[in-house]
């Protein structure tokens, strides 16, 4: 299997790798969820994103609710997701290494 | 609870009330808690409700495995959510603006509302169900029209 193919966050979306980045550091709920990819990402999350991409994330099994504390529902990253997660960085990363290097040599 | 918070929190519900009842069961009261947390920090209630909203349609219009709904159906689901929710945002505004639409007599009537008998005992004849635009400077919503107050029920039988 090639690494692109093991990068299943690839279609996702952008939503869903960001509360898999935020919940790499333990589990949180929802409002945590906004404020923490507020902080490192500068994306403003709206709740409505929020719910499809925790749902999908889920379906996917790379993320599993925790019992409710209240009503607030924390969730957390499951080891699929850790992997899946860290496929998707080493991509990103690769991508990232090429353009800086071709705008380099491109002196642009 | 202030008539503003209640106003928010009624926008959000009827924003959550588009989602499926399996969505519903497993996330509104965590998300109306949410929604609440958002609004205190300061986030207009009608932005969250407009990404409830848009959530809804997105979970509506998701193929699921085992859901025999089409996609036909689906969108018509939405699109009557959104027809609510506006119904709910005009509510807010609701009597203000029906005072402000129910005096309309100038202005050029299309003839095809014009209704076939004028003035069988009405003051003004062609103000009896025809879309009324906001005026400028209320702050509403330029594709809403009398017929969404209508729905509204007898609250705004004075518009139409």
């Amino acid at each position: 299997m090639t690494a692109r193919e093991q990068d299943v966050l690839r279609r996702v979306g952008e939503a869903s790798v960001l509360i898999l980045v935020s919940l790499a550091d333990g589990p949180k709920h929802g409002y945590a969820l906004i404020q923490d990819v507020r902080q490192f990402a500068g994306v403003e999350l709206g709740p409505g994103t929020l719910y499809g991409a925790l749902d999908r994330l889920d379906r996917l099994g790379l993320i599993e609710s925790l019992p409710a504390e209240e009503r607030r529902h924390p969730y957390r990253i499951t080891a699929p997701g850790a992997a899946a997660l860290r496929a998707h960085l080493d991509s990103l990363e690769r991508v990232s290494a090429a353009g800086r290097l071709r705008l380099q040599l491109g002196g642009a | 609870m202030s008539a503003p918070e209640a106003r928010d929190r009624r926008l959000v519900d009827a924003a959550l009330r588009c989602y499926p009842a399996r969505w519903r069961r497993r996330h509104a009261d965590e998300a109306a808690e949410l929604a609440a947390l958002l609004i205190a920090d300061g986030n207009p209630a009608a932005s969250i409700a407009w990404s409830y909203l848009l959530g809804a349609a997105r979970e509506w219009l998701t193929p699921r495995p085992g859901r025999s709904l089409s996609a036909v159906a689906a969108a018509l689901l939405a699109a009557a959510c959104l027809l609510v929710f506006s119904a709910a945002l005009l509510a807010e505004t609701g009597p203000a603006r029906a005072a402000g639409t129910t005096q309309s007599p100038s202005g050029p009537v299309s003839p095809a509302i014009k209704p076939a008998a004028p003035g069988a005992g009405s003051p003004h004849p062609f103000t009896s169900c025809r879309p009324v635009l906001p005026r400028q400077g209320t702050g509403a919503s330029p594709a809403a029209g009398c017929w969404l107050l209508s729905i509204q029920g007898a609250a705004h039988a004075r518009c139409c």
